[in-house]
């Protein structure tokens, strides 16, 4: 018998070497694309995506301080007027107003009135909802019994509880969640009144039972020492239409949609017998704590981006008092990518993002806050393209290559690689290029599509 | 028609182990850039579909072209090798 025993040849090693290389190659990149579960309710990461001890980017020195809490919606009219006389912001809003009137009758693309339309209707919640009142109170809910002194308090492990309030978040429609540390250096100063009636009020942190608003200031108890730093991806579809009302609407829903997500989370977080603060732009900068939680990088537009999602995303958070386990910053290759990639600074039509190699600690403006080291963006540039165009802009988001739907494989493929190979993030750019993503979209023909739209969710 | 002196041989050749190699690259790349070119029509990319469809297109003909040219590479053996 042992006659009739083939020895193996080299040919024979050699072909099954090669298919056992190839097939482990394949399996490799499968398992590399499409990440491991991690056994919680955290939405499946893939493997490029890794965890590390500090962000890697937006690292803070000693001028680095608690925000105003003035952003470019407060800072523009007075800097308009300081920049281009007493009226300058007022006239600009006549002509702005009556721009938008000409292009409704003309029926320009994307500034129909359908398109206005369709925005007011998705800026409906996030309108109604403002700091401390309504949606984002920071009472405990009214009628509800689980959190007055008789009623039981729910227990559990810091990591059973994580995920507790993540599966929560995610049914509200959180798609990424992540846990933060409570960091008072990224609460804002103060919250700017809304009309000429109001005052602004501080926020201050105390040592008290329950979050309390009084006339005068907002005040959050200092046993509230963790941050679910939540996401909420914009419709891309919409966003591939921007600067126009239409491409409005996908901001517009992203915070509609967030203040339903923080609002929801807060109530079921004092249903468990804590105290909860639900925040949408409000209160704090969201950016660091969604930084700290893993959600994403800091990015060449001085914003977040997401390996799922890019920059295509709306963030919010709630404070609360619950104890849970925290979540650690990620890295995934981007700002190494931003610093080859520059498209954003390109396409930037108020040419308001920085082309500079490195980030660097030099603020534009006081709509920034200085003391961290990022690519610094010119607010008032962009504010003023707005006017100009008469809608909200977010041209660097739509064009962004991490922006991307997720239906094809080869996006995932790329990012896996960018990831582990920066040298390859300059070839990267130039596909992206020349496959024309990033490009503004039809807007009339957003109405003839299927809806909703499929690319998201 | 042959007579019974005729002699007709066959030769059977095993197709070397890179050819597989080569062939599971096609393969994977092909699946690949249709998989890209139908989601990016999903996805209203019609640059990126087009330009998908063209590439597959293009690897699809150097595939087959690669694998004729082989074929009518191949040269008979000759008698002197049959020893």
């Amino acid at each position: 018998m042992e006659e009739l025993r083939k020895p193996i040849g080299r040919r024979s090693l050699l072909k099954a070497g090669g298919f056992v290389a190839a097939t482990g190659t394949l399996g490799w990149l499968g398992a590399l694309v499409t990440g491991v579960g991690t056994g919680s309710n955290q939405r499946k990461r893939a493997r490029w995506v890794k965890t590390v001890v500090r962000p890697t980017l937006g690292e803070t020195n000693a001028d680095y301080k608690r925000f105003s809490g003035f952003d470019m919606f407060a800072l523009y009219r007075p800097l308009k007027t300081q920049h281009e006389g007493t009226g300058s912001f007022e006239a600009e809003q006549v002509s702005k107003a009556k721009r938008l009137i000409a292009w409704t009758n003309e029926k320009k693309p994307g500034f129909s009135l359908p398109d206005q339309k369709l925005s007011e209707g998705a800026w409906t919640v996030m309108r109604s909802s403002r700091p401390g009142t309504g949606l984002l109170s920071w009472t405990r809910t009214p009628g509800r019994t689980s959190t007055e002194p008789s009623a039981q308090r729910y227990t559990a492990s810091p990591e059973e509880m994580a995920n507790t309030v993540k599966a929560a978040a995610r049914l509200y429609g959180a798609r990424l969640v992540g846990i933060a540390p409570m960091n008072e250096s990224y609460v804002n100063l103060q919250v700017p009144r809304q009309d000429e009636k109001e005052k602004d009020k501080d926020i201050v942190f105390e040592d008290v039972d329950v979050p309390e608003v009084t006339d005068t200031k907002f005040v959050i108890p200092r046993k509230m020492k963790w941050v679910v730093a939540i996401a909420i991806p914009m419709d891309i579809e919409l966003l591939a239409r921007t600067p126009t009302p239409l491409g409005d609407a996908a901001s517009a829903l992203g915070y509609s949609h967030s203040a339903f997500v923080v609002s929801s989370l807060a109530v079921f977080i004092r249903g468990l017998g804590y105290e909860a603060i639900p925040c949408v732009n409000d209160t704090a900068q969201s950016i660091p704590f969604a930084l700290d939680a893993g959600i994403g990088e800091l990015s060449r537009l001085n914003k977040l981006v997401t390996p799922e999602f890019g920059p295509a995303v709306r963030l919010c958070k709630v404070f609360t008092d619950l104890p849970m386990a925290y979540d650690k910053p990620v890295d995934f290759g981007l700002v190494e990518f931003c610093k080859t990639c520059k498209k954003c600074a390109e396409v930037c039509p108020s040419r308001a993002l920085s082309f500079d190699d490195e980030p660097s600690f030099k603020t534009k403006g006081p709509w920034n806050n200085p003391g961290h080291k990022t690519w610094f963006e010119d607010s008032y540039k962009c504010f003023e393209y707005w006017q100009k165009s008469g809608s909200a802009c977010g041209v660097c988001l739509a064009s962004c290559p991490y922006t991307k739907g997720d239906q094809a494989w080869i996006h995932e493929g790329v990012k896996a690689i960018a990831s582990i190979a920066p040298a390859t993030d300059g070839v990267f750019r130039i596909m992206d290029n020349a496959f024309g993503y990033g490009k503004q979209h039809d807007p009339e023909q957003w109405w003839t599509k299927d809806q909703p739209s499929d690319r998201r969710g | 028609m042959t007579n019974g002196d005729d002699v007709v041989m066959i030769t059977i050749r095993k197709r070397p182990w890179w050819f597989w190699a080569l062939a599971e690259l096609w393969l994977l790349l092909e699946v690949l850039l249709v998989q890209t070119a139908l989601a990016s029509a999903r996805e209203s990319e019609y640059r990126a579909a087009a330009i998908s469809w063209i590439a597959a297109a293009i690897l699809a003909a150097a595939g087959v072209f690669g694998w004729l040219r082989r074929r009518d590479s191949r040269k008979p053996i000759e008698a002197n090798e049959r020893s």
